[in-house]
């Protein structure tokens, strides 16, 4: 895969799928809201160019208060999306994205792929949201978590899904990491005797 | 009812086979990706997305 990586930006181009579509659109009225995000989890995989398909984009979103989460509401609903949970905005919130239950979105009167969102709760999913990686698409922006803690933390959820993430990640990004850092999120989270799935 | 002999060590050998098998493709994968123009690969890609 051609791309240039830097600590906090990675830039490349080809060819978009209906999916890498649909999350830009998204993620547009995210910003559009002024609503800070991180994409973690599967897509990040399948945007670098794993041979698979997924169900759901998973998200964090920063804590925003109900009136702005009204505002955003608004706007997805008038871009064509939906709630496939609560279709109350005040449960919605309260209900759900307060009690750190996540919330899916999806194109109006489809289920998948749906869009997970969820405020940050652990360490980890503050860390990821505020060391958000800028990953310049053609001419779209994304914002994903570190490689060195989503290929660590893969490996931490083990299922064989998520080794065959972690693997194909490492494979493209392997010299590219910070090995400090990709070292220190293995020791936390306790998965030295995964990595030698990596190689 | 028949059921055929069932040797669950052995189809836990299986199944750890095939894991390893995966990761062996996973690796294959990213290596082909590796050299390849991301505008062949995203193609490719898209047939299996946009199905």
């Amino acid at each position: 895969m051609e791309f240039e990586f830097k600590e906090n930006e990675i830039k490349f181009e080809r060819e978009l799928s209906n999916l890498d579509e649909l999350v830009i659109e998204f993620t547009k009225i995210l910003e559009k809201q002024k609503i800070d995000y991180v994409i973690i989890s599967g897509y990040i995989a399948i945007l670098f160019g794993r041979s698979r398909n997924t169900e759901d984009v998973d998200l964090f979103i920063e804590e925003i208060s109900f009136e702005k989460f009204n505002v955003f509401w608004k706007e997805l609903y008038a871009k064509g999306f939906e709630c496939i949970i609560e279709s109350n905005p005040k449960e919605a919130y309260y209900g759900y994205l307060k009690n750190q239950t996540p919330l899916r979105f999806a194109v109006k009167g489809t289920f998948i792929p749906n869009f997970e969102l969820k405020f940050p709760k652990t360490g980890i999913d503050n860390y990821s949201l505020e060391n958000k990686v800028k990953v310049k698409l053609n001419n779209e922006i994304l914002y994903t978590s570190k490689m060195e803690l989503q290929i660590a933390y893969k490996l931490y959820l083990g299922s064989d899904k998520d080794i065959e993430d972690a693997v194909h990640l490492w494979q493209e990004f392997k010299n590219s990491l910070n090995k400090e850092l990709f070292k220190g999120f293995v020791k936390r989270l306790k998965v030295e005797d995964k990595i030698k799935e990596l190689e | 009812m028949k059921f055929p002999k069932i040797d669950l060590k052995e189809l836990e050998k299986e199944k750890e086979q095939n894991r390893k098998n995966r990761l062996e493709f996973v690796k294959l994968y990213a290596e082909w990706l590796k050299k390849t123009p991301n505008k062949v690969w995203s193609r490719q890609q898209n047939k299996l997305l946009n199905k």
